[in-house]
């Protein structure tokens, strides 16, 4: 393929719909991981807690018509997301409990999850279908996909809102936008967003205005786990109605770097996932152009390191124009005295 | 018994029983899973042993002695791994980059290994210290983040590993790889940069030695040397440390990168030692295996030995018990997530003592408070 065909093939609305795709699995768990991180309680297991959630969706969406059958069939992918949710859930619990009733640092018991699900899933798998590298065996299915009716028929417009082949999004896609503003609201106009960030600021001052810090974190890891759960199940419960061992393959930690190159706010990390989603896709892209993939995939860990340098650069100049600034009013009140 | 003295058998028990519970555990989901459960847990617990098989005519001969090499194999990187970790988590800096110190300390031992020629003593110490500087390197870049711009170490290391192993494979596939090979791999080493076999019949070679020696010397360095007191001092209060008037950020840069160095020298042991050349992905999910190993330890170098030895030991046995049953080595990883978990778990203990004091009776606490005035 030539260059000019893959420059058109990326300036094109496909390539958008294709970053639309390869981000939602980041968005999800990187607003988790900034709900963590500002409640001062940062989920590092959202990679762990992606991959649980995307094993049981599988499994429960295709054994569900053999534990419960008789339901109908549209239901059942329904109860595997349901499933994947709910571990999410407890993953997180389990953190959250280890950390704040049992004193677990929070980094070390988000690190046995992780382990404990890339262990798990291939332990479960391997029993439930004797294959130790995906489910392949399992006829699981996706949850439904949403096309908007109409737009199809605008070129460029019709494939951004209706994917590359007009056949509309998974709905995670959409629950994954939706779920930015959800946070953007949640943080900035509830009380309990104010409470959240206000522990993540300083949990001594919060406590001592009342705030029931260990509550708040509570909440904060519970939220981040449903949100990471919801990419896990868009991994495997999507695109692909699969799942495979490791087939989260670092997404987490992309996500919780997304939350920090983002400034730690939810527009920022939207802009910095949709800055992975399109690495990724564009990974696919170059392969066809004999550049290595390899130097692609450097590209967003590098513009992460970048960005912590800048931004703690920028607050240490900040910092010290304060200071300086302090500094000159404290004389000027001498001088005047 | 002094307080103190006191404290390390609590916390020796305290780690016993966790890994007691863990392995209890392990052999309940085993028991889910397998038609011979009890079978399955045999081999786990036992695999590793070499057996000792006598004939009829009296005479013996020992058996699985590559089983035997298998472990200790394993438990040099784990104890290397463990040491790296050790050095940083007690400095209490959550640096996750031993992955990427390790696969860029295969890497430069690997470049020096195929494209230098020396005599063998030279070659290996060459490939050594190349593995050390990569890895002291890779450590040196998040902890001086960390120290002069305060960036969050945990997201730099792993940003860092994903940069490391990306380049790791860009370099084997585009520069390194030997194409006659059926797989992406360089050459074979020349015998002059392979590490020499030490236990006959397995792949046991003078890394032994050279992990015993790291052990000494961090040993040395931790509680010996200023610098490796700087950094206790750090990890225990950070304050307290400033003000004390030790450098804290030299001390953060350094601990993150002198660990580093054995990481890197973990990756001579893979590359120089067990495989003989460079492969794709060297040891799979290697990278966070030194972190339960340096807890067991409570970040002590000279029980990093016998916890790598320990975490080696059920890592073997899963894989022999793997070959051997219905149920898959996976399940180490859950028991290791358990004793992650509950070692970590500081208040557990205090806990419980709460919870049996409030159920004793009052009588009981009138005894006991007046057993304290006798003994005062």
């Amino acid at each position: 393929m030539s260059l000019e065909t893959v420059l058109a093939s990326i300036f094109s609305a496909a390539f958008i719909a294709t970053i639309l795709r390869t981000s939602t699995p980041i968005i999800l768990p990187a607003m988790g991981g900034l709900i963590s991180e500002l409640a001062g309680v940062i989920n590092i297991a959202l990679e762990g807690i992606m991959l649980a959630a995307a094993f049981f969706g599988v499994v429960v969406g295709a054994l569900g018509p053999e534990w419960l059958p008789g339901l109908p069939g549209w239901i059942y992918p329904w109860l595997g997301a349901l499933a994947g949710i709910t571990v999410g859930l407890g993953l997180a619990l389990i953190i959250a409990f280890f950390h704040l009733e049992l004193g677990a640092d929070i980094i070390m018991a988000a690190l046995a999850i992780n382990i404990l699900a890339a262990g798990g899933t291939v332990f479960l798998m391997f029993s439930l279908t004797g294959d130790k590298g995906s489910t392949s065996t399992l006829a699981s299915p996706a949850l439904p996909t949403i096309t908007i009716p109409l737009v199809s028929y605008i070129p460029f417009v019709g494939q951004v809102f209706n994917g590359e082949n007009l056949s509309g999004y998974n709905m995670i896609t959409y629950v994954a936008f939706i779920s930015v503003g959800l946070v953007w609201v949640f943080l900035y106009r509830t009380r309990l967003g104010t409470h959240l960030r206000a522990v993540g600021e300083n949990p001594a001052a919060a406590a001592s205005v009342g705030i029931n810090v260990k509550r708040v974190q509570y909440i904060a890891l519970l939220i981040s786990g449903v949100l990471a759960a919801l990419g896990g199940i868009n991994l495997s419960m999507g695109y692909l109605t699969l799942f495979q061992a490791d087939m989260t393959a670092g997404r987490g930690f992309i996500a919780l770097a997304a939350v920090f190159l983002g400034n730690k706010n939810p527009v920022g990390t939207l802009i910095a996932a949709l800055i992975f989603g399109a690495a990724g896709a564009l990974e696919a892209q170059l392969g066809t152009l004999n550049i290595p993939s390899q130097l692609i995939t450097m590209i967003p860990p590098l513009v992460t390191i970048a960005a912590l340098v800048i931004y703690n650069l920028r607050r240490q100049a900040q910092m010290a124009a304060n200071a300086r600034k302090f500094q000159e009013k404290l004389e000027a009140d001498q001088k005047a005295v | 018994m002094s307080a103190t003295r006191r404290q390390m058998a609590l916390e020796i028990v305290r780690i016993v029983v966790v890994v007691a519970l863990a392995l209890l555990l392990g052999f309940f989901i085993t028991a889910l899973v397998s038609d011979d459960p009890v079978g399955a847990y045999t081999e786990f617990l036992t695999g590793p042993l070499p057996k000792v098989s006598i004939n009829d005519d009296g005479s013996w001969q020992l058996r699985g002695v590559n089983r035997f090499g298998n472990w200790i194999e394993d438990s040099i990187t784990l104890i290397l791994l463990g040491l790296s970790v050790a050095i940083v988590f007690s400095a209490r800096q959550f640096s996750l980059g031993a992955e990427g110190q390790l696969f860029l300390g295969a890497l430069a031992a690997g470049a020096v290994s195929l494209y230098i020629q020396a005599p063998a003593v030279i070659h290996i110490s060459l490939a050594l210290i190349a593995a050390g500087s990569a890895g002291f390197i890779w450590g040196l870049i998040p902890g001086a983040l960390k120290a002069y711009l305060n960036a969050d170490e945990i997201v730099s290391t792993l940003m860092l590993n994903i940069i490391a192993i990306q380049f790791y494979q860009f370099v084997l596939i585009r520069y390194m790889r030997d194409f006659s090979a059926g797989y992406v791999g360089t050459e074979y080493f020349p015998e002059t940069a392979v590490l020499p076999v030490v236990i006959p019949g397995t792949r046991v070679t003078v890394a032994l030695f050279i992990t015993i020696a790291a052990v000494v010397v961090v040993w040395f360095f931790m509680s010996r040397m200023p610098l490796g007191y700087e950094i206790r001092m750090l990890g225990a209060n950070r304050k307290f440390a400033e003000y004390g008037g030790i450098k804290v950020k030299r001390v953060i840069t350094l601990s993150m990168a002198i660990s580093g160095i054995l990481a890197g020298l973990a990756g001579t042991h893979l590359s120089m030692g067990l495989l003989k050349q460079l492969t794709l992905s060297l040891s799979p999910n290697i990278g966070f295996e030194g972190i339960v190993v340096a807890l067991l330890a409570r970040n002590d170098p000279k029980w990093v030995p016998v916890a790598g030895l320990f975490y080696g030991y059920l890592r073997t046995g899963a894989q022999i018990m793997e070959r051997s049953s219905d149920v898959t080595r996976e399940m180490v990883l859950v028991i290791q997530a358990v004793i992650i978990l509950f070692i970590t778990a500081e208040l557990i203990l205090p806990l419980i003592q709460q919870w049996w004091r409030r159920r004793r009776s009052p009588k009981a606490i009138l005894d006991s408070i007046e057993e304290v005035g006798d003994v005062a």
